[in-house]
């Protein structure tokens, strides 16, 4: 296959289904009535917002941003550095949406304990 | 030790994490450790604030030695450094009110002062970073804080109230996420200073998009319409003091990001507008909603979304006054708010229900919690000589300044509202029938000391507003001037 049109694919292919994990999320976060698939939702559109961070640093041929003896030789052959600083993004966002998700699963453990249902729809004490 | 802004971050955030130990140790020493960092961190304020003025240069600290474009810095000028004072003088008078806090007394102690420093660090973060990802990491820190403290009781729908919180904040962090991915693409740096420098570069088509993202995710913490849904449930169901820290802290910091994104990183046309629509909308909606509330801090917390559409509306008109009177009402707001919520959460200890109705005639019995609440309900809906009046005038006169005459209305006629809701507490607490129970927790000693230095700033600065109005105007000239940032901290 052409290169150029294989580089086209794997580039939209990557894109749309970082965005397609984003909407799926937002399906299950707006439509589901059961907590842990809302909580499970949330973790999905996280993980295509990291997919998007990844893609927009990635360098097709680019090597490790490491100013190691080896990689010093590469870029004065003429290699790229793929850009550190998305990654490096990605990294802390994971930590924290593992963060976030942690405390959302445990306040609906407190939720069903409390109410004998994890159903988002028959919790409602405090409606406004 | 050499002061620096760093301590702001460093000391809460090692003190949260070095607690479960001290707790092994003596357990009186999780609840000393928070007010040692906290006075120590006021102490810090002082000097730093005292320095700023008289060199009238913000303090620029980079981290871990890589300069500006490239490593994380700090910027303590005469702006940031008031928002981070107010932060950590409020900081310091809830921790002295919930020293003995009836509830927090026992074993949940250590999580409660654990998750108070998390939350300190936070929002005094979000404010002191010159970092647009680091904004991100510190607002993040403040909302799982805020979570979790929502949900710290468990005998009240503190999960319901936190789980909504937490639904609504993690998709306004994803939103914020995106938004600083799209920056990043477009202008190639997450220092704020840099982006400011590059934003000209940016397509407007491009820009609006980010800055729409940025609002999203950053309005949740500052209660903008119509993404406080979660603010009511979650002032409501959270332990009092904490009520007093979300006005005083989190809202603060949410108000901060908000502003510094819309006023030094982006320059588009029509913002300033957007915010006076939204301001106006939150105001109006927030103010008639809590005339309809039967719930005592659920009115407080409807009452606390509406000044803040106030001061939005105050920053959208956007002149040097204005904003001289968005800042001015940012901090009545803090110091006004948390005196009604902690005198406010005596009154609802005793009595039986939460309801408004049932604290008939409880002011003859508590005089003293009685004047502290009626005061501060004066002094926010805007009676002179209490601090209120000032802020709330400076921003009319800004207003009609800039010939906008309609805004002056609407700002007045929601007034009436607003004194029409707290006079019908203020009357209830003096002329209501008082009932028969007799629950009567007394406020502790730290209760009462924290009430009156709350009440007597409000007085004081009534009397007397050229005190702080000094450090306003220089606060905010300094966050006018989008080219001074940039080369302060850039350094050309």
């Amino acid at each position: 296959m052409d290169p150029i049109i294989y580089n086209k694919i794997i580039t939209v292919g990557v894109y749309g289904s970082a965005i397609g994990l984003i909407l799926i999320g937002l399906y299950a976060v707006l439509v589901k009535k059961h907590l842990t698939k809302i909580v499970i939702g949330l973790s999905i559109i996280d993980s295509g917002v990291h997919l998007l961070f990844i893609a927009v640093g990635f360098i097709k041929g680019g090597t490790a941003p490491i100013f190691s003896p080896k990689g010093i030789e590469l870029v004065n052959g003429g290699a790229q550095m793929v850009d550190p600083v998305p990654q490096a993004l990605v990294l802390t966002a994971i930590v924290i949406g593992f963060g976030v998700t942690a405390v959302a699963l445990s306040l609906v453990i407190r939720l069903y304990r409390h109410h004998n249902t994890a159903r988002i729809d028959h919790i409602k004490s405090l409606k406004w | 030790m050499v002061i620096s802004p760093v301590h702001y971050i460093a000391l809460p955030l090692f003190a949260a994490f070095l607690m479960p130990l001290l707790a092994k140790v003596n357990r009186e020493l999780v609840k000393i450790i928070p007010g040692v960092v906290l006075v120590y961190l006021s102490v810090v304020s002082v000097i730093l604030m005292q320095q700023v003025v008289n060199t009238g240069q913000p303090i620029v600290e980079t981290l871990a030695g890589w300069q500006a474009p490239w490593g994380i810095n700090l910027v303590f000028s005469q702006f940031t450094g008031f928002l981070v004072s107010l932060m950590t003088f409020m900081a310091t008078l809830i921790w002295v009110f919930s020293y003995r806090f009836k509830k927090v007394d026992n074993e949940p102690a250590l999580k409660y002062y654990i998750l108070f420093m998390m939350l300190v660090t936070g929002s005094v973060g979000v404010v002191l970073t010159g970092d647009i990802f680091n904004m991100f990491v510190f607002m993040e820190i403040t909302a799982i804080a805020s979570y979790s403290l929502t949900s710290f009781y468990r005998d009240r729908d503190g999960a319901e109230a936190g789980f909504k919180y937490l639904l609504i904040g993690s998709l306004a962090s994803t939103f914020m996420l995106l938004a600083i991915l799209l920056l990043y693409t477009q202008v190639g740096t997450l220092n704020m200073a840099m982006i400011a420098e590059r934003m000209h570069t940016v397509p407007t088509g491009m820009k609006v998009t980010i800055l729409i993202l940025f609002v999203t995710g950053l309005g949740i913490e500052a209660e903008m319409f119509p993404l406080n849904g979660w603010a009511p449930d979650a002032y409501s169901q959270s332990p009092s003091p904490v009520g007093a820290t979300f006005a005083a802290l989190v809202v603060k910091a949410g108000v901060y990001s908000l502003i510094r994104v819309i006023f030094t990183l982006f320059d588009i046309q029509g913002a300033y507008q957007y915010l006076i629509v939204m301001g106006i909308i939150t105001l109006v909606i927030a103010e008639f909603a809590a005339m309809k509330q039967t719930n005592l801090k659920r009115m407080l917390a409807y009452s606390s979304i509406g000044q803040m559409g106030f001061v939005l509306i105050a920053f959208g008109i956007g002149t040097k006054e204005a904003v001289f009177g968005a800042l001015f009402l940012m901090f009545n707001h803090a110091v006004i708010k948390s005196l009604l919520f902690m005198s406010g959460s005596f009154f609802v200890y005793n009595s039986t229900s939460k309801e408004i109705n049932g604290l008939s005639g409880i002011g003859k019995k508590f005089p003293y919690m009685g004047f502290l609440f009626s005061l501060g309900a004066f002094a926010i809906v805007g009676l002179p000589p209490f601090s209120g009046f000032w802020s709330k005038l400076y921003i009319l006169i800004a207003a009609a300044d800039e010939s906008m005459l309609a805004l002056v209305a609407i700002i007045l006629m929601v007034s009436i509202v607003e004194i029409v809701y707290y006079f019908r507490v203020v009357a209830k607490l003096y002329f209501g029938k008082p009932t028969d129970e007799e629950v009567v927790h007394k406020p502790t000693f730290g209760g009462y000391f924290s009430m009156t230095v709350l009440a007597a700033v409000i007085l004081v600065v009534g009397f007397y507003p050229d005190l702080i109005t000094g450090f306003l105007h220089r606060a905010a000239d300094t966050l006018l001037d989008k080219g001074a940032y940039i080369s302060n901290v850039l350094g050309h």
